[in-house]
């Protein structure tokens, strides 16, 4: 992909729009040049898009599932014969949901009509991102917060405040990374379940509120009245008054 | 099976009972017929009388008149014979009866025939009066008993009514089981009907008739399910085209609403007004993939996605999902999980009985615009789960609550609109029932009631 290094931003990305109804191919162009898209081309059928897609190389597509002269799925399976394009796709019908959710088929997303602009423009950003800027490095950062006056680091698992350092135990760094993943929301004991043992919570009922006790021991200040790590009766428990460094 | 059983029992029992009552009807008319036999044996002048009738003067007898007449009516003829066995008067006596007779000869005739003459004698004060009737015309037996026998009677009569019965039983239980086995094939038949089943019996032997009628019906009714599920399968597609029809317009009105609601260079009021055509669209598209929903489940053609689902889990997800979207402060929603619910498993499609529970949780805020506390409870049963939702809110009118459990038209747009058809509508694909109550303060309950899944470690199959 030579010329994709060549791209300085999303921005630089060449779109087609697939779809038969040409209000909404107008619509849709409008939307994506308005959010800063300048090369948009559009086709109403197969055909078109086919030869489009030959001569102009776009570097996503934004594709209908029922068309004309054929189906949609069709068309992006021989997209994909030639280049690795990121497809979205729009679709009409609830039905096609299954066969978009079951898919081997390699469709990077899709949005089901009717669709608010910044839904599309959101996915559609999504999806050129993930291909041609793949922020590998940003990932394995993870983050630094502050919880009043203790500070947690979570790429080293360590927990900073005035009385010294401590660190936390495997099962708390899954525990405390799932609730700042979610901070401000309810995260049911389910799912950090999951997180920290794979499993689901029936049985681990009592082994999660010890490791919750001891990481309120490690991060609050008064673990025996919680100010950041509270627990919502009958659902889970919620991280709040974190402050991101 | 069992009520062909029943039906078997039944006719034993009502076979026997018959029989029965027959033997004690048969009983009573020959005990009635012979006394009444009795009664008619009794003349207008009986035997002795008309010994006494029979006079003697100066060697010669005679006999009343109105004695003359009865014996001409009820006899041929009469002769008197005297201790020697002569006879010494006679009246009407046919010529083949001789005039004299011995010991012997007496004692024979006077319990049977004299040639063949039935007749009858009394003791006479100068002899034996015998009266002849016409050959033939009398039936003449005597009946003896041992004076034990008599006595037993208590014991015989009902003996001999119980070995009856139980003959009659006996009897009715064999041609019974010959009419169960003719008519087993004709309940299988029946029940593969009710099963949808096509059912083609032979239509031999006694019962060829009602097998022939069973086919009939059976084609008629595979007939009429096929035409139903052509009409059933011509609504939901055609529910699928509208709907699908309608994105494409819906989403040039959502979108150029929403640019006009985000043009900075349109008065606020402009800008609201667009606001409001953007969020009515949203509905529109809520309600037309709600209608989608709602006509293929009602046609069972929504394709489910099973899976194991843990509801305990699914029940807190929901509700965190509803909290961490802000829950407006008048609302509360607490979750309560029994112990033994806790690990309760259906197999389910995860998302649509998530959409269930949203369903009822939105349904429950949508009509309670002063707040409400929201209940979810799950409880397990014996092989089924019930998970409650219940508020303490407005309640359901009776009119709605009536057609909510018992709807007539399912696809029907209520004053809730379709949220809780199609909360129904899942649980029943899932194999399960839903019960909506009003509570007696305030607010309503709805149950969904689940099968569940057996726990893997006690089945087995884990």
């Amino acid at each position: 992909m030579g010329m994709v290094i060549t791209m300085k931003d999303i921005f630089d990305c060449k779109l087609l729009i697939v779809d038969d109804e040409p209000e909404l191919r107008r619509m849709v162009n409008e939307i994506l040049r308005r959010e800063g898209f300048m090369k948009v081309f559009s086709a109403a059928d197969c055909k078109q898009a086919r030869r489009l897609m030959a001569s102009e190389k776009p570097d996503g597509v934004i594709l209908d599932v029922s068309l004309p002269d054929g189906d949609g799925f069709a068309l992006m399976r021989d997209f994909r014969t030639e280049s690795a394009v990121p497809v979205l796709f729009l679709s009409a019908r609830d039905e096609d949901e299954n066969r978009l959710l079951g898919l081997g088929l390699g469709a990077d997303d899709y949005i089901t009509k009717p669709f608010l602009p910044r839904e599309l423009t959101l996915r559609l950003r999504a999806v050129l991102s993930r291909t041609y800027f793949p922020v590998i490095l940003k990932q394995t950062e993870k983050p630094v917060f502050r919880l009043g006056e203790i500070e947690i680091d979570l790429n080293s698992g360590s927990v900073t405040s005035h009385k010294g350092q401590l660190t936390l135990t495997a099962k708390e760094f899954a525990l405390l990374e799932k609730l700042y993943e979610n901070r401000g929301n309810i995260v049911t004991g389910d799912r950090l379940c999951q997180a920290a043992w794979g499993d689901d919570l029936y049985g681990y009922e009592n082994t999660l509120m010890v490791h919750i006790r001891r990481l309120r021991e490690k991060i609050e200040p008064e673990p025996s009245a919680p100010r950041y790590l509270l627990t919502v009766r009958g659902l889970g428990y919620k991280l709040t008054g974190a402050d991101v460094i | 099976m069992k009520s062909m059983m029943k039906i078997l029992s039944r006719y034993v029992l009502s076979a026997a009972g018959i029989a029965l009552i027959l033997l004690i009807i048969n009983f009573s008319v020959l005990a009635a017929w012979i006394i009444q036999a009795g009664k008619y044996e009794q003349r207008d002048y009986s035997t002795a009388q008309l010994a006494m009738s029979l006079t003697e003067s100066h060697g010669v007898y005679t006999l009343a008149e109105s004695a003359a007449r009865e014996i001409e009516k009820q006899y041929q003829w009469a002769m008197l014979l005297d201790d020697t066995g002569k006879v010494i008067w006679s009246k009407n006596l046919p010529g083949d009866v001789p005039l004299k007779y011995t010991a012997p000869d007496i004692a024979s005739f006077t319990r049977w025939y004299l040639n063949d003459y039935p007749v009858y004698v009394w003791r006479h004060p100068d002899g034996l009066l015998v009266l002849g009737s016409e050959k033939g015309s009398r039936w003449k037996h005597s009946i003896e008993m041992y004076h034990e026998e008599m006595e037993n009677i208590l014991v015989w009569v009902p003996a001999v009514l119980i070995l009856n019965a139980l003959a009659a039983i006996l009897l009715a239980l064999l041609f019974g089981m010959r009419l169960f086995r003719a008519l087993k094939p004709l309940a299988k038949g029946i029940e593969d009907m009710a099963e949808k089943q096509p059912v083609e019996l032979s239509t031999r032997g006694l019962l060829g008739d009602l097998a022939l009628g069973i086919n009939k019906t059976s084609r008629r009714l595979i007939k009429q399910e096929d035409a139903l599920n052509q009409r059933d399968n011509a609504r939901t597609t055609w529910i699928a085209g509208v709907s699908h029809d309608i994105r494409t317009p819906l989403s040039l009105v959502m979108g150029y609403a929403s640019q006009l609601e985000d043009d900075p260079e349109l008065l606020p009021a402009k800008r609201e007004q667009a606001g409001i055509i953007r969020r009515q669209s949203e509905r529109i598209k809520t309600l037309v993939s709600d209608l989608n929903l709602a006509s293929k489940l009602e046609y069972d053609m929504q394709p489910l996605r099973l899976s194991s689902v843990g509801l305990a889990a699914l029940l807190r997800s929901v509700a965190a999902d509803f909290i961490n979207g802000g829950l407006d402060n008048r609302y509360s929603i607490d979750v309560m999980i029994a112990k033994e619910a806790q690990n309760a498993v259906v197999t389910g499609d995860d998302e649509l009985l998530r959409r269930a529970v949203t369903n009822l949780i939105a349904n429950s805020i949508r009509h309670n615009s002063n707040g409400c506390a929201i209940k979810i409870t799950l409880e397990k049963g014996l092989d089924n789960c019930s998970c409650i939702i219940s508020d303490n809110g407005a309640g359901f009118t009776q009119e709605i609550l009536e057609n909510l459990n018992h709807p007539r038209c399912s696809v029907g747009l209520q004053n809730h609109g379709l949220g809780l058809t199609i909360v129904r509508q899942i649980i029943k694909a899932h194999g399960g029932t839903t019960d909506f109550h009003n509570l007696p303060g305030d607010g309503c309950k709805i149950v969904l009631c689940l099968p569940v899944r057996q726990d893997p470690s006690i089945s087995g199959d884990g």
